[in-house]
């Protein structure tokens, strides 16, 4: 997956060299003139891994402050309360000057953003160059309206005491293989268990990937075209059907994020698709469970293999007062020496969009983590092939792919799951 | 002299500038309007200005950052051909009506068993109360652990009893999922009516019920000509306000299910939610949102004509 990387930044001592090389340089040139004693404040989403936060409030902001004079506030949000920040921050034109966005804020919120576009091709340049995935993810109406950060990757989690009960070693290669599997390791009573319910991320996470592996998708690459009645997708509902029903937990079909966990954490599950965050919290919590926890990328279908982007990104204001400091902020934060880091002490949960970090010394600290890094090369965000737009916002926000499946696993037949869908996604795309 | 009579002029005017006051005072038209400022200025900021923005919404296509377009009654014309709608509003009547019936039988017994007298009444009475004191997310996340066929008792009980394991699955089953969530808010929502329903039956004059046993009136027929008459307003006016907090149930849902699985217990409020917030789609959410208000309205008037003809 990562064979397109660049042989930059191979291995940790010229990392380092690059990582330490210029910083003054480049904030200085780019700072307008008397911007000492100004304030910028950053707005982020309080992150599952304490010293992530921690290390901007202690470590950055006061190194900024030394070399620049400017203060950074670092404003933490509680988890879920993010886009509602944003919309206040938006719909009244003040309270932060930089912002980090989640899946859907770019699409939301992109008329309200600086377009970043020079930012990211210089640091794009500097880095080994972009994942295609980062500018997916930040790309709306032809601009970079946001710097993309990280993804949080949705992955396999998988038992590898239980695998090994019914002989498998090696996580299965095909959604049929890993079917074949789980209904062996259901009959021992070790079932799998995928969110099928209304949570936001562990549902999402799976079946997009599943409909993509089977080449079906919910809208063509125009954004307009709705084209989820094909027999692809039928084929994509018709396996999850059976996946769910043969290897699966009845209760899956009501489950919300935190249910996975749950059940991985009570040992009653031997397989589940999540973030890195089940397993950093296992290897804490209950470390018996941590040492037979791995991970791996999803399963490829028949056409290929797909992960969801969970894109995070940071945008600025454009009614900030302190818009070029904002801008010679971001040139700062996302040099080598900043953004490695900032991305080191999270282990790996914040899986970096530039090439430059393929080989960071970030990824040896927790090896089972390195799937997350090569799964970026194929994740897409919901809606894929048609660009991010408020329409797929919307198809999330009403789970109409999700209900497609689960319906289906609940018994209702292929055909009227998938009319149904259309149906919704029609409504839907009119207004594009 | 001029001074002089400058100075006494000032106080008397004065005088009669109070004195004027006061008469305005006095007269009922004035001073009534006068008192009724204050609430009906808290009234308007808050319950009108957001209402009446509601409904300005709800006729704008206005994604969040964007400013809004004026767009008619598309958003409600958008509402009636989205299948999950009507989905919603058959969910939202069920819900309403099936929990505050279990809540009115149920409340009434309560009531009733809190009337007699028995040892540590105060105790049993305060302690009814819990469900209703208690934050409903905190109590909900409890129920989240009790409906987990891993670790529900429930489920425990029953598979110990020989029900296939795990159990059935509370959550999981669209059927199972809306019967909980039914339970739930009526175990929420009983103490409200106990305790109300027995403030009422305090009432009841004690009389009442010598006379009717003198006359040679049974427990069933003291129940059914005394007690019911009596307290049928009060009884409405629980039913009425019942109605209104779980047709707009939001909490419950939110964190149990969050409207899964697929719709099965999506209420009007968490999909209007959804689109607002979640989607970013203010104007239609706000549709959606509205599309409660002629039920309740309806509901509301029938109920308070009733009540003022009693």
């Amino acid at each position: 997956m990562t064979g397109s990387t660049t042989d930059h930044l191979t291995n940790r001592r010229s990392f380092l060299k690059i990582a330490a090389a210029g910083t003054a340089a480049m904030v200085s040139r780019s700072l307008p003139a008397g911007a000492a004693g100004k304030t910028i404040t950053i707005l982020h989403e309080s992150s599952f891994i304490k010293p992530f936060d921690e290390y901007v409030s202690n470590t950055l902001a006061p190194a900024y402050e030394k070399l620049t004079g400017i203060k950074v506030v670092y404003e933490v949000t509680s988890v879920g309360s993010l886009p509602t920040r944003i919309s206040t921050i938006a719909e009244t034109g003040s309270g932060a000057d930089i912002t980090m966005n989640g899946l859907l804020q770019v699409i939301q919120f992109s008329n309200k953003y600086l377009d970043v576009g020079d930012i990211a091709a210089d640091i794009g340049k500097a880095q080994a160059g972009w994942y295609d995935a980062g500018k997916e993810g930040v790309f709306v109406d032809g601009k970079w309206k946001a710097i993309p950060f990280a993804n949080i990757g949705q992955l396999m989690n998988w038992r590898t005491d239980y695998f090994a009960e019914v002989g498998v070693k090696k996580f299965p290669e095909t959604w049929d293989e890993l079917y074949e599997v789980g209904k062996k390791l259901k009959a021992k009573d070790h079932p799998f268990g995928f969110e099928l319910g209304h949570g936001f991320g562990d549902n999402h996470g799976w079946l997009y990937p599943l409909l993509w592996s089977y080449g079906g998708s919910e809208v063509a690459a125009d954004g307009k075209t709705v084209v989820i009645d094909s027999d692809e997708t039928a084929r994509a509902v018709d396996f999850c059907r059976k996946f769910f029903k043969d290897t699966m937990l009845d209760d899956c079909l009501g489950w919300t994020d935190v249910s996975n966990n749950k059940a991985w954490m009570a040992d009653q599950i031997s397989c589940t698709n999540n973030a890195e965050s089940i397993l950093w919290f296992a290897k804490r919590e209950f470390p018996d469970i941590g040492k037979v926890t791995d991970q791996a990328m999803n399963p490829a279908g028949p056409k290929g293999r797909f992960h969801l982007l969970n894109l995070i990104s940071h945008s600025i204001f454009d009614f900030s007062p302190v818009k070029e400091e904002a801008r010679a902020f971001m040139r700062w934060l996302m040099e080598p020496k900043q953004l490695g880091g900032w991305y080191a002490i999270a282990d790996s949960y914040y899986q970096p969009l530039l090439h430059g970090y393929d080989n960071a010394p970030m990824w040896d600290v927790e090896p089972r983590n390195k799937p997350y890094r090569d799964a970026v090369a194929n994740a897409h965000l919901p809606g894929w092939p048609a660009p991010a737009s408020r329409q797929v916002a919307e198809v999330v926000a009403k789970y109409v792919v999700v209900d497609m499946f689960a319906k289906a696993c609940a018994g209702a037949s292929t055909k009227d799951v998938i009319k149904e869908a259309q149906a919704q996604l029609k409504d839907i795309y009119r207004s594009a | 002299m001029t001074i002089a009579s400058e100075r006494l002029l000032v106080p008397a005017q004065a005088t009669r500038r109070r004195a004027s006051f006061a008469v305005l005072l006095d007269r009922q038209s004035v001073f009534s309007w006068l008192m009724m400022a204050l609430p009906l200025a808290f009234l308007a900021a808050l319950v009108g200005y957001p209402f009446v923005y509601g409904i300005l919404l709800s006729l704008q296509d206005r994604p969040v950052a964007h400013t809004g377009t004026f767009v008619g009654l598309k958003n409600f014309v958008h509402d009636a051909h989205d299948p999950v709608f009507w989905r919603v509003a058959i969910n939202t009547f069920v819900y309403t009506i099936v929990a505050t019936l279990l809540k009115m039988v149920g409340g009434l017994g309560l009531a009733l068993a809190m009337n007699q007298h028995f040892r540590m009444k105060n105790i049993v009475r305060a302690l009814l109360l819990l469900p209703f004191i208690v934050p409903t997310v905190l109590s909900t996340v409890a129920w989240l652990w009790m409906l987990d066929p891993a670790f529900s008792v429930v489920n425990r009980l029953m598979v110990a009893l020989g029900w296939p394991k795990p159990g059935p699955s509370w959550l999981g089953d669209p059927t199972l999922a809306m019967v909980s969530i039914i339970i739930i808010n009526t175990w929420r929502g009983l103490p409200f009516y106990g305790i109300t329903l027995l403030a009422g039956l305090q009432t009841v004059p004690s009389e009442l019920y010598e006379a009717a046993s003198i006359d040679g009136a049974g427990g069933w027929e003291r129940f059914r000509y005394i007690t019911l008459p009596l307290l049928r307003p009060i009884i409405l006016i629980v039913t009425l306000f019942s109605v209104i907090f779980t047709f707009a149930d939001f909490q419950l849902i939110y964190v149990l299910t969050h409207g899964g699985p697929a719709n099965a217990t999506q209420l009007f409020a968490t999909y209007a939610f959804d689109i607002a917030m979640g989607a970013g789609q203010l104007g239609l959410g706000a549709s959606v949102a509205l599309a409660m208000l002629p039920a309740l309205a309806l509901l509301i008037v029938a109920l308070t004509i009733y009540l003022r003809r009693e």
